[in-house]
């Protein structure tokens, strides 16, 4: 599970870094988030 | 029993990937010059502050969508705008729907304070949110968002509260 973990720990960390400094990952993020919304409040 | 603890404890750490990427990305668009897709963005910063009578809105009716600012809260969301006999509307679905009220908060601010700024076409408008509940003025304009829009908006839904209606009017 240690393992596990760190990895966990590592793919978070990369993805805010994704999200923050790799252009068009936020714009990726925002249009996925906005499908399973507009279902979710359908 | 310990099994079921672990299956658990993976899908958590699993789900934090993408719940990080969705927290990282609205937090970032609260910095900027205006929304994006569904997250709020920043004050309306860029774009000439228009001043005097009101322009002919017959424009807007081209325009899929506007950026709108409230002044309070100062956040900015991207929506849909509709003009009906040189005024111009925005609403928002969803209010009858527990999701679509967490989601969809502006209208509530609005209706607190309504003063806003538009952002169409680069060009900034300061505005009042008025909400408009019923009347007969809804059966055209909820024709001319179902015209312009694949929208359901009906004056039944907007009377029953479904959909929150506001005319953006000149501040004064």
């Amino acid at each position: 599970m240690k393992n596990f973990y760190i990895f966990t720990a590592a793919a978070v960390v990369a993805t805010i870094l994704a999200v923050l400094f790799v252009p068009g990952v936020d714009d990726f993020v925002e249009r996925t988030f906005q499908v399973y919304l507009g279902r979710a409040a359908r | 029993m310990k099994l079921f603890r672990r299956v658990v404890i993976v899908i958590f750490c699993l789900l934090l990937i993408p719940i990080a990427a969705v927290a990282t990305a609205g937090a970032k668009q609260r910095f900027e010059d205006g929304p994006n897709r569904v997250f709020s963005g920043g004050p309306l910063v860029a774009g000439e502050l228009h001043s005097g009578p009101d322009p002919d809105w017959s424009f807007v009716s081209e325009v899929p969508t506007i950026e709108m600012q409230l002044l309070s809260p100062a956040q900015s969301r991207r929506i849909w705008i509709a003009e009906h006999e040189n005024k111009i509307y925005v609403w928002s679905g969803y209010m009858g729907n527990p999701i679509g009220r967490i989601w969809k908060r502006w209208p509530v601010q609005a209706e607190r304070d309504g003063r806003a700024v538009i952002r169409i076409n680069g060009v900034r408008y300061e505005r009042q949110l008025k909400r408009i509940q019923s009347g007969d003025l809804l059966d055209g304009l909820t024709a001319t968002i179902t015209e312009k829009y694949p929208s359901a908006t009906t004056r039944a839904a907007v009377e029953a509260g479904d959909v929150w209606v506001f005319e953006a009017a000149p501040r004064s």
